[in-house]
């Protein structure tokens, strides 16, 4: 257990198969690139220590499956996420359609307390190739009518706008963690024979 | 239903399957969770099965969606293999060296796999809580894949209970919301290592109680529970030394391997005397619920409120803060402690003082008022003053001189052929064991006591065949476990002692124990 200055982000990458959510995530942490296509299967994990606002942050990075049938962990794989990353690829048009599927998806698995405002920041990925098909307007439109989600265009080959993007994400979500207050009030006093610790439970047998 | 899975999985290099041919073997050093390389062939056949059970299942999908990429197919199946998990290596910071960086690069540490015993907790959500070796915010990535493990098995409706890995057991523990995981190479069962994940558990309730931590889980799934515990980090570690795989040689690991506590011995006068002093400056005193004195991590005397009593697990958490609190002995304290078997949901307010400067026996009054604090106070000015007129401090400090109890070890020594024993009486959960002598007080031979000891109790409480008799020539000793209807003895003798002397030693210190019983065990707890 480490102070209370440390802190620990869960981040999730969501979004198609082959937008390129394991790159982004290997750019990011290990500034590397390959061209060659991996499937991930179930889930893949990183982490990376970052330095936000004078705090050290551990973002504990889940990079997911796009591909529907390597999605094997189920619901409560998304749970507790501070922030999740919806990523499509500029130049194929149905993987930024899908971005609204897999926002609802990413809400009714996790549920967090405050869906409105829970942080997501959208990567276009993939700007340096030449058939680009979605336009930054067109992204920007549908940013801003989920209640303004920042938008970066990456590219994680040529190493664009990622260590920006991801320094956002790290902000957004330390910014939702400072907003939520700890509870540490003082239980109820314990009530003698109350239904807690009743002489009968079973429980308490005798030392 | 739970189901004990007998699988292999390597956490730490699953990177290497996605790499592997679609070859369904896996060689050794791959199945090994620590490189380890001896395990029996039935483990290897559960391996199998699994393993083709897990293909089989991604093989229906496979035949159902589309193939991915020519040349990738066999790569996939390889690595589907692993349990649908991949981990890349841990973090590198970008602005630290590189040579800092391979410190914390536990996951590539030979020191950190190699440890006898890890104990992990995180929240549902996969955020480190605690890490026995190593910082716990360093191994973010292996935490995150024991929640996808967990939340994988979970999704199917069941719940993953154990992954034996060589020589490796991994024992999974799923409480409210949070995930305890203990990986042991030592000679504990699963039952075992749950045990003291269960104690590492109610460490957690007793700090923080039960309603205010699903509370704040409640409110928030993303909560980095280190922001409540930060400050008790001690108890863990001293909780989780109490073993041989510490640096400590002690008989501290039998009290939670039996589930019991042990008692500080004292002639019965004495004992009374105390118990006398102690209920009648409290007896008064409403919402008062347990009056406990310890020394040297054991019970000197319980007082209780009728009709309630205490659990063993609630008592050695009550030594556990004791022990390692050291606070405690330059000036008295006023401290919220929950006591979960007890009741899980509130504090109980400890006021907590050793009786004399000159005597190290500590006393807590345990009330449900928590404004009790002056009262209480006055009690136990009033029970020291008491026990200084009766030389009942005296008494105990006697006994606290002597490194062990000499009636104990003269016992012990009438049987130079014995090495070690422990007795538990099946009405009561106190412990006896002498103190560890030769050759069992260097820790590597500590270890392997433990080991003994660990598959006699585990055969012994056995839920599918449990046995009532054990007599084993093993190497170096002959061991005895025995089960009657009033007590459970398990006893280790020299190698060299035929059947017929180990009957007539065990007969000879039942006997001994028989008679000198109320100096050892407590019968019944006075009540207020």
């Amino acid at each position: 257990m480490a102070s209370r200055k440390k802190s620990l982000l869960k981040v999730i990458i969501l979004g198609d198969s082959s937008v390129g959510k394991t790159s982004l995530m290997n750019q990011y942490v290990n500034k590397r690139f390959s061209n060659q296509y991996k499937a991930t299967i179930g889930a893949d994990f990183c982490t990376k220590e970052v330095v936000v606002n004078d705090r050290v942050v551990t973002m504990q990075i889940w990079d997911t499956a796009g591909q529907e049938r390597f999605q094997s962990l189920g619901v409560a794989f998304y749970r507790g996420a501070d922030c999740c990353v919806l990523v499509y690829d500029v130049t194929a048009p149905n993987s930024f359609k899908n971005l609204d599927s897999w926002r609802d998806e990413f809400l009714i698995q996790a549920s967090p307390r405050d869906p409105e405002h829970f942080p997501f920041v959208v990567l276009g990925n993939k700007v340096d190739l030449d058939n680009r098909q979605v336009s930054t307007r067109r992204a920007q439109q549908w940013c801003q009518s989920k209640n303004d989600i920042p938008y970066y265009e990456t590219s994680a080959k040529e190493g664009i706008n990622v260590e920006l993007a991801f320094q956002t994400i790290a902000k957004n979500a330390l910014e939702q963690e400072a907003e939520a207050d700890v509870v540490n009030d003082f239980p109820d006093q314990i009530i003698l024979n109350s239904q807690n610790n009743r002489p009968g439970n079973p429980d308490n047998c005798q030392c | 239903m739970d189901i004990e899975r007998s699988l292999s999985v390597d956490t730490n290099s699953t990177c290497e399957f996605l790499d592997a041919e679609g070859d369904s073997e896996i060689n050794d050093s791959e199945t090994n969770f620590y490189q380890e390389a001896d395990h029996d062939q039935e483990a290897e056949i559960q391996n199998h099965s699994i393993i083709s059970e897990l293909r089989d299942g991604l093989e229906t999908q496979n035949a159902t969606a589309l193939s991915p990429e020519p040349g990738q197919s066999k790569q996939l199946a390889a690595s589907a293999e692993s349990l649908a998990l991949s981990t890349s290596t841990s973090a590198k910071t970008e602005d630290s060296n590189s040579a800092l960086d391979e410190e914390h690069d536990y996951l590539h540490d030979s020191v950190w796999r190699g440890q006898k015993k890890h104990i992990f907790i995180l929240s549902e959500a996969g955020k480190p809580i605690f890490s026995l070796h190593g910082k716990e915010d360093k191994l973010a990535t292996l935490f995150g894949v024991i929640q996808a493990l967990v939340s994988f098995v979970q999704h199917s409706q069941d719940a993953i209970t154990s992954i034996h890995a060589g020589g490796i057991k991994i024992a999974f523990m799923h409480r409210g919301s949070l995930i305890l995981v203990a990986a042991s190479r030592s000679n504990m069962s699963v039952q075992q290592l749950q045990l003291q994940l269960g104690d590492v558990y109610n460490q957690i309730l007793s700090i923080l109680t039960y309603s205010e931590m699903n509370k704040n889980f409640e409110k928030r799934k993303n909560l980095d529970l280190r922001r409540l515990l930060s400050g008790s980090e001690r108890l863990f570690y001293n909780l989780l030394a109490n073993d041989g795989c510490s640096t400590k040689v002690s008989n501290n690991v039998f009290t939670f391997l039996t589930n019991s506590i042990r008692v500080f011995p004292l002639p019965t006068t004495v004992r009374s005397q105390i118990t006398s002093a102690i209920q009648s400056n409290c007896s008064k005193i409403k919402n008062l619920v347990f009056a406990v004195l310890i020394a040297n991590n054991k019970l000197i005397s319980l007082v209780r409120l009728k009709a309630y009593s205490i659990h063993p697990a609630d008592l050695r958490l009550i030594f556990n803060l004791v022990e390692c609190s050291e606070s405690f002995k330059s000036s008295e304290n006023w401290s919220p402690i929950c006591l979960p078997r007890f009741d899980k949901n509130g504090f109980l307010h400890a006021y907590v003082s050793y009786l004399a400067d000159d005597c190290q026996a500590c006393l807590l009054l345990l009330s449900v008022d928590r404004d009790g604090f002056f009262e209480l106070k006055d009690a136990k000015v009033k029970i020291t003053e008491k026990l200084k007129r009766n030389h009942c401090l005296e008494a105990v400090n006697e006994e606290l001189k002597q490194p062990f109890n000499v009636k104990l070890y003269q016992q012990v020594v009438g049987i130079p052929e014995m090495r070690h024993f422990l007795y538990k009486p099946k009405s009561t959960a106190q412990l006896l064991c002498p103190m560890l002598r030769h050759p069992y007080k260097s820790l590597a031979e500590l270890d392997r006591l433990e080991a003994i000891y660990c598959d006699l109790l585990h055969r012994i409480h056995n839920s599918v065949r449990p046995l009532k008799l054990i007599y084993e020539v093993k190497e170096s000793e002959v061991v005895l476990a025995w089960a009657t209807g009033t007590y459970e003895l398990y006893a280790v003798f020299e190698p060299v002692v035929d059947k017929a002397t180990v009957i007539k030693y065990v007969d000879k210190l039942i006997k001994w124990i028989e008679k000198e019983y109320d100096v050892y065990f407590i019968r019944n707890h006075a009540t207020f």
